[in-house]
């Protein structure tokens, strides 16, 4: 069994000769590969724990390889994708790359760059991986708030002054100091810039 | 009677010697031989010389030749006399003519001579009889003396009466038979004053008042007669005689004398035809002579019945008629039923010619010639039979048909009938045949002009010759035109056609036609010619030689087949059209793949490529993996193998020109590889395809790369059809009674478009913006020179389905 830290490359083509091909020469260079005929096949497989990265042929039987990436965000899967095309034109990439593609190669396409486009795949997950890590704790965090905390703290990373925030909220400048308190400590905020940084992370507007 | 001076003369001597012809035709004296001799012949000749006699007078002497010819001998006599001029008496003939005086009788076979008369050989000349002529100091007429000599000379008994009837001369053959002393006065023909009927007493006493009567019937009318009597001989012996007397007129009217022959009649068989039809009854007593008589008769009767020729009589006189056993039997009647009489004659010939007949026959007889009559009888049975009769006037009993009484009007008239039904019928049937034979060359000639008419109008020529020696024995009007020549213009030399050919031709032309000769094989040549008109024409010459001809003789045809060969050439023309578009058609679907067939090279390649960088990678692990190294490297290869395969069937498509083949063809792979071709072509469209071959879908006999254009035509419109839908396309395959592959491409496309699905297999019909058209039409140009058919047939969902079919060939299955 691979430990649960080894990153997975999984290749979707339909041609079963570069299906095979491209997983031997994943393998070859220490990472797991695992290779899918088509999108339900991977769909119904896949494993979601590791970091892994996509290898999609553009062109499917059933459904084209762009419209699977279509399906993947709106079910919110996400998952650095690589596109492999035997005959891509500029449209065909340039769509794909803004639907967030790593990047888009053309067979035959060189070893190297293969590898090195599941590599940064990888990292990419890797790092949208931790950066969900962080943001998963932070609401955690959050989640401890009291509604009045969270008001404050929403007014705080908004940069107003207690007095502004007491005047906002109804409340005394002392209380607002107490609750400001508590949202720094639940939140583990060593400082206010640290605050606004997590309320950037949670994604929380100023209302 | 003619007179013997007249007749030529001629050296007997001669012609004797120069071994000629020793006889000239001389007058005949037929007139008083009867048919005794076939050929009588008297000819004088005039010694010229005139040798001095004793006296001092000159003689001229005078050779007569009489010859009789008896069947195959001819007898001759030549009768030497010599007579003064002035007296004319005969004299001896000197030893120095080399032929004793007197008369001789030769024997020699008689040589017929090509021209006339007879050829003598002298060799067979021998002497034979000799008699002495006494010298007379009776003086003779030149005339008489001549004719003595000639009676003399008639191998028969005859004798000359005066004009008052006595009896003057007798010649040697009857003077012998009577015994006569050598100077008889008969025997020397000296007259002496006789009665007309002193040589009565030589006669039989029984036939004296016949004989009396007869002859002097013919001295009161001056008219031929004829008589039998018994003649006594010198031993005393009485011999039956057929006697004739005629007269003998002088030109001038006056009676001359009387000729009598008379005939042994008992040694002589053609007397014997004379007597049985005068006297058939009445004959005397001799029992030999009736027993002859009897026999000759029923050998006449029986040559009648042979012939089918009787006679018959009819006594002007007492009306008598009398008929032949013959006659009464082509009548239809038993032979001597019933005594006939002319009322009896005239019903029974056919009504219509009865009065034609009679009126003929009077008219013939009033002017003298031999009535001659053909008419129809009715026999009793009621058959008509068709009959030929002569009537002609004879006058002697002999040869006569009719007896004249002395007013010279016939008092007898006698004639032949025979029947002529057959020959009539025959000729008939002759006629006919000529008029078949004419229509028979009428239908030929017909048949001929029919075969120059083909021959124009297939512009096919006939013709026979040698070809070693030129001689050309048939040229058909139709070869002359072939060549440009007017067969008006006449015979042409075989060198003038031959050198027609064009001399691009010629070489080999000569070489294969030199061949067939040399062999003796029949030929079968094209060519071409160039006319005098300077136009150029191709021929065809097929030669067939006849082994039990000459070597280089042949018979045979040639054709024009200029117009064929221009057919031909267009044909070759619209073939290799029909190639380049099937081959444009091929590009254009190409063209209309290059982005599939594109994908369809560059994945294998590119699969390849990332196996042998794998392979490479495993191999700089450390250790290297050569396990995974190995299977990255089989991979590659089968990788590699793929697109080798793509490439070469797509290579056959862009190759131009080639000749149609016909190999074993496996129906599974060529749709095989058309779907890798097209898979992606239709993945583009979300097409799926799907095979359903029958797992017995045998090989079959064709030309791999026109297959595969077909389906590759037939898939590609499927695709077409569900380019904006998406949809199945299904290839599907069944045997039908083993003898017929149908392959069928299915579509869920739009459909067949109603409007023109009877066309849609035409050519440049499309209903595609950018179709040129061909494709269905090179379609079943393929599918129908494989021996198949193909047509479409609508869903009864949604789509259509295009089928066709293969001939399934015994050896393919194989």
């Amino acid at each position: 069994m691979k430990s649960a830290n080894v990153p997975t490359v999984f290749i979707i083509d339909d041609d079963s000769g570069m299906r095979q091909s491209i997983q031997d020469l994943v393998e070859s260079v220490g990472l797991r590969a695992e290779s899918f005929a088509t999108g339900e096949e991977f769909l119904s497989k896949r494993r979601t724990g590791d970091p892994s990265c996509l290898v999609l042929d553009v062109r499917l039987p059933e459904m084209s390889g762009l419209d699977f990436q279509r399906q993947l965000a709106d079910t919110d899967i996400q998952i650095p994708i690589i596109f492999i095309t035997a005959h891509g034109d500029i449209s065909m990439s340039v769509r794909a790359l803004k639907s967030g593609a790593v990047e888009f190669l053309t067979k035959p396409f060189r070893d190297q760059d293969l590898l090195d486009a599941s590599q940064q795949a990888l990292l990419r997950d890797r790092a949208a991986r931790k950066q969900q890590a962080e943001v998963r704790d932070l609401k955690d965090r959050y989640h401890t708030l009291s509604p009045r905390e969270r008001e404050v703290m929403t007014l705080v990373v908004s940069g107003l002054l207690n007095k502004q925030i007491a005047y906002e909220i109804g409340a005394t400048e002392a209380t607002v100091k107490i609750h400001r308190g508590h949202v720094m400590q639940k939140m583990q905020a060593g400082s206010i810039v640290e605050l606004v940084r997590m309320a950037d992370k949670l994604k929380l507007c100023t209302p | 009677m003619p007179e013997l001076d007249s007749v030529h003369t001629l050296s007997l001597r001669a012609a004797l010697t120069r071994g000629a012809q020793p006889v000239l035709a001389g007058d005949i004296i037929a007139g008083f031989v009867p048919r005794i001799s076939l050929s009588i012949l008297c000819c004088t000749s005039r010694i010229t010389s005139r040798p001095k006699s004793a006296s001092g007078a000159y003689l001229v002497r005078r050779l007569v030749i009489v010859e009789l010819s008896f069947g195959d001998y001819l007898r001759l006599r030549v009768f030497s006399v010599g007579v003064s001029e002035t007296r004319y008496q005969p004299l001896q003939l000197t030893p120095r003519w080399g032929l004793k005086a007197g008369a001789y009788r030769y024997k020699f076979p008689v040589a017929s001579s090509p021209d006339f008369g007879f050829r003598l050989a002298a060799d067979h000349l021998q002497p034979d009889d000799m008699t002495d002529y006494a010298d007379s100091t009776h003086e003779l007429s030149p005339l008489q003396t001549e004719l003595q000599v000639a009676l003399n000379l008639i191998p028969t008994h005859t004798w000359y009466a005066n004009a008052s009837g006595a009896v003057i001369f007798v010649n040697e053959r009857g003077s012998d038979y009577l015994g006569l002393s050598k100077a008889h006065h008969l025997r020397c023909g000296i007259e002496i004053g006789a009665t007309w009927d002193s040589h009565l007493a030589f006669l039989h006493a029984d036939d004296h008042e016949e004989t009396r009567r007869v002859w002097s019937g013919c001295l009161g009318n001056g008219a031929a007669g004829q008589m039998c009597f018994r003649v006594r001989d010198a031993a005393g012996e009485y011999h039956w005689f057929l006697s004739r007397v005629e007269p003998v007129w002088a030109s001038n009217g006056t009676l001359l004398h009387w000729i009598e022959i008379n005939l042994g009649i008992e040694d002589s068989k053609e007397a014997e035809f004379y007597l049985a039809e005068d006297r058939p009854a009445t004959m005397p007593t001799s029992l030999s002579m009736y027993r002859d008589l009897q026999e000759s008769k029923s050998r006449l009767e029986e040559a009648q019945r042979v012939a089918h020729v009787g006679h018959w009589e009819w006594d002007l006189e007492t009306d008598a008629v009398i008929w032949s056993d013959e006659t009464y039997r082509i009548f239809g009647l038993n032979p001597q039923e019933l005594p006939m009489d002319l009322a009896a004659v005239r019903s029974m010939v056919h009504p219509d010619d009865r009065e034609s007949l009679y009126q003929g026959v009077d008219e013939d007889l009033i002017a003298g010639v031999r009535p001659d009559a053909e008419f129809r009888i009715v026999l009793p049975s009621g058959e008509v039979r068709t009959v030929h009769a002569l009537t002609s006037k004879r006058w002697s009993t002999v040869a006569g048909d009719s007896k004249r009484d002395a007013t010279g009007q016939p008092y007898k008239l006698f004639g032949t009938v025979q029947d002529i039904t057959e020959r009539r019928r025959t000729e008939e049937d002759l006629q006919r045949t000529k008029i078949d034979l004419s229509e028979v060359t009428q239908e030929l000639r017909r048949e001929q002009a029919y075969l120059a008419d083909a021959q124009s109008l297939a512009h096919i020529g006939s013709w026979a010759c040698n070809f070693l020696t030129g001689k050309i024995f048939h040229l058909s009007d139709e070869t002359f035109r072939l060549y440009g020549f007017d067969p008006a213009q006449g015979p042409i030399p075989f060198q003038s056609l031959y050198n027609a050919t064009h001399p691009e031709d010629e070489p080999a032309l000569r070489e294969k036609f030199y061949g067939a000769i040399h062999s003796r094989s029949d030929y079968d040549l094209e060519y071409r010619i160039c006319r005098p008109d300077g136009t150029i024409r191709f021929l065809r010459s097929l030669g067939h030689h006849n082994p039990s001809q000459e070597i280089g003789e042949y018979i045979g045809l040639t054709m024009d087949i200029t117009e064929q060969k221009h057919a031909e050439q267009e044909r070759e023309r619209l073939h290799q059209l029909e190639a380049d578009l099937a081959h444009i058609n091929r590009l254009n679907m190409m063209g209309e793949l290059t982005a599939a067939l594109a994908h369809e090279i560059k994945q294998p390649i590119a699969a390849s490529i990332t196996s042998a960088n794998a392979c490479l990678r495993w191999l700089i692990h450390d250790p290297p993996n050569l396990e995974r190294a190995r299977a990255a490297a089989a991979r590659m290869e089968r990788e590699s193998s793929r697109a080798s395969d793509v490439i070469n069937t797509l290579r056959s498509f862009y190759k131009k020109g080639l000749p149609p083949e016909r190999r074993v063809v496996d129906v599974k792979e060529i749709v095989r590889e058309m779907t890798v071709l097209l898979r992606n072509e239709a993945v583009r469209y979300s097409i799926t395809i799907k095979c359903e071959l029958d797992a017995d879908t045998p090989n079959i006999l064709g030309d791999p790369v026109q297959l595969q254009q077909v389906f590759m035509n037939l898939m590609l419109n499927a695709i077409e059809a569900m380019k904006d839908t998406g949809g199945e396309l299904t290839i599907r395959s069944c045997l039908n009674r083993g003898k017929q592959l149908t392959i069928s491409v299915s579509d869920t496309g739009v459909g067949l478009p109603a409007e023109s699905i009877e066309r849609m297999f035409d050519a440049f019909h499309t209903t595609k913006p950018q179709g040129t058209g061909m494709g269905l039409a090179i379609t079943r140009s393929i599918v129908e020179s494989h021996g198949g058919r193909v047509w479409a047939t609508p869903n009864q969902g949604a789509g259509a389905t295009f089928h066709f079919t293969l001939p399934v060939e015994a050896e393919a299955r194989a």
